[in-house]
């Protein structure tokens, strides 16, 4: 699901009322970026907020969890959408559709991290509206694309009332569905560092294609028989996606020999202290974070290999 | 209220809008065409989907103001006066429906799949319609349905060219 | 019956000779019956006219929305509705406690109805969470909406009873107060000579068993359009939900009008499964909106609002069992003791349980049953129907114990079963139902072959080897079809109303063209095919082409006494109303054409779509020149033959018998009796929990087959609900009560993807007794697929001495049960 409302979040209110259309709120299509801050700025008050592919935002609406009272739509907004690579940076503007990205060869090239993780995003019916800035600025904590940001180490562009600023992907998922950017800051671009191999992503839903129990985005780069570089996050298992660092430390110098993926699964999981929920209890995600983080990285590893 | 122009099967409709109108309450109750119809309105059943632009989207979760200078194609616009489209000619012949409700997205979903790939396998096309539930026929025969289709409209691709 | 002496035992094969229905000969040659023609009905949804519940709004109808209890348990306190009310657009707030007067309870067939009282909207106190607390009347369902939010009620919050077990326990706090219990109905049958078996037996196998509620959630929710006229005080409803017709006065009761002021109208239903039989509450609610308002009134349950408030939430059930059995593998008796978690309200009193005590001891000659039902009432939305109507969960209860059995006697699955066939029909089982016809060797036989089960057996083990867990599930079950009317009240020694009527009318017309239309009088029309039904039916008798038969669903208010679907009914009920109609119509036919032909009426014979004279086929009337005569030419016709040619008949059910006085023998009451069986081939990923589906076999009997290929929809379609319940589908309460499985983000329903390919096969054993041998199969799908994913997951994972005993397998259990098994080995 495209930064799947996971149940926790409107099962409280859902049933306290009779939801299932949205509440009333102002709109507007501005046509440039400068304008659609403006208007973000102007409405702070009623609650402003922008409107991407609506995926995840129109759902909460529906439920009435979200009550924006001003909409943002970015629809034609010139210069927001589009893939191109700069040097050894893919840049994915944050109104391209999932799934443009999906298609695009040359993010499978650059990145197949990404394509992978976005084949895996919801249905195509819901990638076709979705976008990739509305996903991360959406920040569900068992979202795919926050998780790929994570691993790539990428860098989010927002642009405000004050101008410009880059946001380490690191810094920039706060909390479940909270990010750093400010009411009347627009997510931009994602620039994610090209990472052309090596990659797997996987994750485990109970329903084909419903949003993730559990994720792993795995990166690994080999010189000769020897990892050099490792980045792992996952999604799913707090409130906002994390690094392995641990797992990535434990593959650093070593061949990515089946034991060792092991191990590093398993600190990895040390890490971690998931909550439960009626798909799965604390336990269960703990159990699944490793087997997935030890598949990843078997998949990665052997990937990895492979292109050499 | 939001000034919108959208072109349905083919035919240009120019409206007034509540932006929080949904997409599917306007094609349903704004222009009449009650063949898309509503299931989860939460954007998880498909029983809503319609093409915008050619692509498939979830009406329910779709305002009508997105849908501003697109075309939209709904199961109105399949049949040709009385000639069916050959999926729903294939749907008929294999049973793919029973209580018809999930129908009509189906049908949608399965032009969208149809357009990209005219020779998918039974795998790719189980794979492809997982984006619409349906609760009477457990899918087979609508597998069976959408591959007698392709077939069809590639013979008959074939034999116009 | 075991017990009984041999002069006893003769005068109730007598008896039960005298009330069976006489054998009847079926033709070998059928042109229309048998044919998988493409359904009659199709053309219409195909181009989005299906002409459901929401696309009949006309301009000018308010929407209803309704406001629901976020609390499981509840004291209403009080309601300000002002600002609600001011809101634009509205009409309307109607709150309980003014619902309770405009209009009385529900129709219930409860126990104790005066006790366990159920309102369209709660008045008092709430019940579950998403009971509806009041409803708004606007322009829009928008408008609607916004006014809920307006609205602002005080509660004071109860301890919630969300445990069946803990339910029954004293001093829990109560659903119901004036029931003094949380126990709506309990009592212990015994059949045959249970005490005896167990004596008898080798070995007792014990189990304790969990199956959790999951629902029918068809893609359509209920919905209802009312207008009431103040002239006539009546009330005009089309609603997707029409059944028991003649139980229609307990809704005109709730409105407070008489049944004659009481008109409903069936809609095409987008699906039911049983959640739309009966499911009256949306109309009862549009309805008093609409008098309240003075305007129709439309209410469409939204998706939460179906999840939450359907009042069809399927069977929750915990099993205490005991099988006994000898050490060749013969079952002798079973002991069953079950808890059945009702929910807040018991509309249908244990009627689930007949449907269990139809087929109890499946398709084995098992020999006793003790039989102990506790109905206990916890604070969620209660039961309805869901497709088996639960005799689901007792053919998955009785084949767990049987693998369980064949493990403790290490005997092969097919050989156990074998052992204890029915080979004799008709047969009674202990309960007293019968079983019409059957041949489970040839089922089993046939599932066997198109399982390939010895592959897969050799594939099992070469796996296994591998370190992958393959299990192959191996069930055996019966599948009843059109049920009686006692099955609601034998369980009462003196029942308030011991009714013995389930119709279903058809009326014939044929026109002066000789075209015919078929009438139908409920919402038959849920998915399953009535129309192409009943247009194949005709054509059989009338040798027309069944595209050219018309056939219309009739409103309730002048329409003939119909039960609509459920139980599998459908498809023997309409053979039988259309035959007694075609029949009628011939007989009438028959003298028109004798007297135009001038010829004695038993020189005539029916063929080709007329009656010709025997011997001189070039002497004939079709039906058409037959008819024109008969609608325009009464003079040439004796006095007392009436104008035109339409005939009705109100067909009942063809084979009812009483319960005994001690009810240790309850009458037949299912008598037409289908049975499956389900091979199907999982991988259980031991990390994960996931379940995948390698190959299943499924082959059905439901005597003669109608249309092939609607039922072998219907098999694959009942199967994938099957599949739902039994791996992702469930109703979750947590223990204060409130749901969490509100919405389709958690309430998960199988994609293309968790549902297999299934191979197919038919095996055709005709009913004795029914027209052309037909008997119903609409449910067998889900009423085997859940014994027997679990059948196969237990013989995945039985090298790890895992067994599961709960419903659904979820990730979560899977995962707990291995866990719990590591630490024990």
């Amino acid at each position: 699901m495209a930064a799947g409302t996971r149940g926790g979040q409107h099962r409280e209110c859902a049933l306290g009322r009779s939801p299932l259309k949205p509440p009333p709120f102002d709109y507007a299509a501005p046509t440039t970026l400068d304008e659609a801050i403006g208007l973000l700025a102007e409405h702070a008050g009623a609650e402003a907020r922008v409107l991407a592919g609506g995926q995840s935002l129109i759902p909460m609406m529906n439920f009435r969890l979200a009550k924006p009272g001003y909409l943002v739509d970015l629809r034609r907004v010139a210069g927001l959408a589009g893939i191109r690579r700069e040097g050894d940076t893919l840049v994915i503007g944050a109104m391209t559709r999932m799934a443009e990205v999906e298609r695009s060869p040359e993010v499978a090239v650059a990145a197949p991290l990404v394509t992978e993780a976005i084949g895996l995003v919801a249905h195509v019916p819901v990638r076709n509206s979705g976008t990739v800035g509305g996903s991360l600025a959406h920040a569900d904590p068992a979202a795919e694309l926050p998780a790929v940001a994570l691993a790539l180490d990428a860098k989010l562009v927002a642009a405000g009332p004050g101008g410009t600023r880059t946001i380490p992907a690191g810094e920039f998922f706060t909390g479940p569905y909270g990010t750093a950017l400010a009411p009347e800051e627009i997510l931009t671009e994602v620039r994610l560092p090209v990472w052309p191999g090596g990659h797997a992503f996987t994750e485990f839903s109970r329903i084909h294609a419903n949003f993730a129990v559990v994720a792993v985005a795995a990166l690994v780069d080999a010189d000769g028989d020897r990892i050099r570089r490792a980045s792992v996050a996952l999604a799913g298992v707090g409130p906002t996606p994390v690094r392995a660092h641990s797992a990535e430390r434990a593959l650093l110098g070593t061949s990515g020999d089946a034991e060792t993926i092991r191990r590093a699964a398993q600190l990895a999981a040390a890490d971690l202290s998931p909550a439960g929920d009626l798909h799965a209890s604390a336990e269960t995600r703990l159990t699944l974070a490793q087997v997935y983080l030890r598949r990843g990285l078997e998949l990665a590893v052997s990937r990895a290999r492979n292109e050499r | 209220m939001t000034a919108i122009s959208v072109t349905v099967n083919g035919r240009p409709h120019t409206a007034q809008v509540e932006p929080r109108r949904l997409l599917v309450d306007f094609l349903r109750e704004d222009l009449g065409l009650v063949g898309t119809h509503i299931g989860c309105e939460h954007g998880v059943c498909g029983t809503c989907t319609v093409l915008l632009d050619g692509r498939s989207i979830r009406s329910c979760i779709t305002l009508a103001v997105q849908a501003d200078g697109a075309e939209i194609s709904t199961v109105e616009g399949l049949a040709d006066g009385a000639e069916l489209h050959p999926l729903q000619d294939e749907f008929s012949e294999k049973q793919g429906l029973q209580c018809g409700y999930c129908t009509p997205g189906m049908l949608m979903r399965a032009s969208e799949i149809l357009a990209g790939n005219p020779d998918p396998s039974p795998a790719e096309v189980r794979e492809a319609i997982a984006s619409n539930l349906c609760r009477c026929t457990g899918y087979q025969f609508i597998v069976e349905a959408v591959l007698g289709a392709a077939e069809r409209m590639r013979a008959a691709k074939e034999t116009a060219s | 019956m075991t017990t009984v002496d041999s002069t006893t035992g003769d005068r109730i094969a007598a008896d039960r000779a005298a009330s069976a229905p006489p054998v009847r000969p079926h033709s070998a040659e059928r042109r229309w019956v048998g044919q998988s023609i493409r359904r009659v009905e199709d053309p219409k949804f195909l181009r989005g006219r299906g002409g459901y519940i929401a696309d009949r709004i006309t301009p000018g109808t308010l929407h209803a929305a309704v406001l629901r209890s976020p609390h499981p348990h509840a004291r209403i306190t009080g309601f300000d509705v002002a600002a609600a009310q001011a809101a634009p657009g509205v009409h309307a707030v109607i709150t309980g406690a003014q619902a309770a007067q405009l209009c009385d309870p529900m129709p219930d067939f409860g126990p104790d109805p005066t006790r366990h009282t159920w309102r369209c909207l709660a008045a008092e106190k709430v019940r579950y969470v998403g009971e509806g607390v009041a409803v708004v009347v606007a322009d829009s369902r928008y408008l609607a909406e916004d006014a809920l939010e307006l609205i602002e009620v005080g509660y004071e919050p109860l301890p919630a009873v969300v445990d069946p077990e803990r339910a029954l326990d004293a001093g829990v706090p109560l659903v119901h107060e004036a029931l003094e219990s949380n126990c709506a109905y309990e009592r212990s049958f015994d059949f045959g000579d249970v005490d005896r078996d167990f004596a008898e037996a080798d070995l007792v196998i014990r189990d304790r068993l969990r199956w959790h509620r999951s629902g029918g959630q068809p893609l359509e929710t209920v919905g209802a359009i009312a207008d009431y006229d103040p002239g006539t005080g009546g009330f005009v409803i089309e609603t997707n939900t029409l059944s028991f017709t003649s139980y229609l006065f307990m809704v005109a009761a709730a409105l407070k009008v008489p049944v004659n002021r009481l008109d409903i109208r069936p809609a095409p239903a987008g699906g039911s499964f049983g959640s739309k039989l009966f499911a009256n509450k949306p109309a009862v609610i549009a309805a008093m909106c609409a008098r309240a308002t003075g305007r129709k009134v439309a209410y469409i349950e939204d998706r939460v609002d179906n999840i939450s408030n359907c009042d069809h939430h399927g069977s929750d059930r915990l099993y205490d069992v005991e099988l006994a059995v000898m050490r060749d593998g013969t079952m002798r008796g079973i002991k069953i003791d079950t808890i059945d978690d009702y929910g807040a309200y018991i509309q249908f009193g244990v009627g689930h349980h007949g449907n269990a005590l139809a087929q109890v001891t499946g398709p084995y000659t098992i020999g006793s049953v003790r039989y102990r039902v506790r109905a206990a009432l916890t604070n969620k939305n209660q039961q309805g129907a869901y497709r088996g109507f639960g005799s689901e969960v007792n053919n998955w209860m009785l084949e767990q114990m049987v693998d369980k059995a064949a493990r403790e006697l290490d005997l092969d699955p097919a050989a156990i079963r074998r052992k204890n066939f029915i080979r004799q029909f008709p047969y009674y089982i202990p309960t007293g139902n019968v079983y019409d016809s059957g041949d489970y060797d040839k089922v089993l036989d046939k599932a066997l072959e198109l399982a390939d089960y010895e592959h897969w057996r050799a594939e099992q083990k070469r796996l296994r080897e591998q370190g992958r867990y393959i299990g192959i599930g191996l069930i055996s079950a019966q599948e009843r079809s059109v049920f009686s009317a006692t099955e609601f009240w034998f369980w009462f020694d003196e029942p308030a109303a011991p009714v013995t009527s389930t119709p279903e009318s058809v009326s014939l017309k044929v026109d002066t063209t000789g075209g015919i239309t078929a009438i139908l009088y409920s919402c038959a029309f849920w998915g399953n095919s009535p129309e192409t039904m009943v247009a194949q039916f005709v054509a059989e008798e009338f040798d027309c082409d069944p595209y050219d038969v018309a056939v219309v669903y009739h409103g309730s208010g002048d329409g003939l006494p119909a039960t609509g679907p459920g139980g599998s009914r459908t498809t023997v009920m309409l053979a039988g109303a259309v035959e007694g109609a075609a029949g009628k119509i011939k007989a009438k036919a028959r003298r028109a054409a004798a007297h135009l032909l001038e010829i004695d009426e038993d020189d005539l014979e029916w063929a080709d779509g007329g009656f010709g004279v025997r011997g001189d086929p070039e002497r004939r009337k079709t039906l058409g020149e037959i008819a024109i005569m008969l609608h325009l030419f009464k003079h040439s016709f004796p006095a007392d033959m009436t104008s035109g040619l339409d005939e009705s008949q109100v067909y009942d059910h063809p084979w009812t018998t009483m319960p005994s006085a001690d009810r240790k023998d309850l009458g037949v009451f299912y008598p037409f009796m289908g049975h499956a069986c389900h091979i199907p081939v999982v991988e259980v990923d031991i990390e994960t929990g996931a379940v995948t589906f390698l190959h299943y076999a499924a082959v059905h009997d439901c005597g003669t087959l109608v249309n092939p290929r609607s039922l072998a929809g219907h098999i694959v379609g009942g199967t994938a609900q099957g599949i739902g319940t039994a791996l992702y589908e469930e109703f979750v309460y947590d223990t204060d009560g409130q749901l969490l499985s509100s919405s389709y983000l958690d309430y998960l329903i199988p994609t293309a993807i968790e549902v297999p390919e299934l191979a197919i096969g038919h095996v055709e054993t005709p009913s004795p007794y029914t027209p052309h041998g037909v008997k119903g199969g609409g449910e067998g799908g889900r009423m085997m697929a859940p014994a027997a994913i679990n059948a196969a997951v237990n013989d995945a994972l039985a090298p790890l001495g895992v067994r599961l005993t709960e419903l659904p397998m979820t990730p979560e259990r899977i995962l707990t049960a291995l866990r719990a098994s590591r630490k024990k080995g």
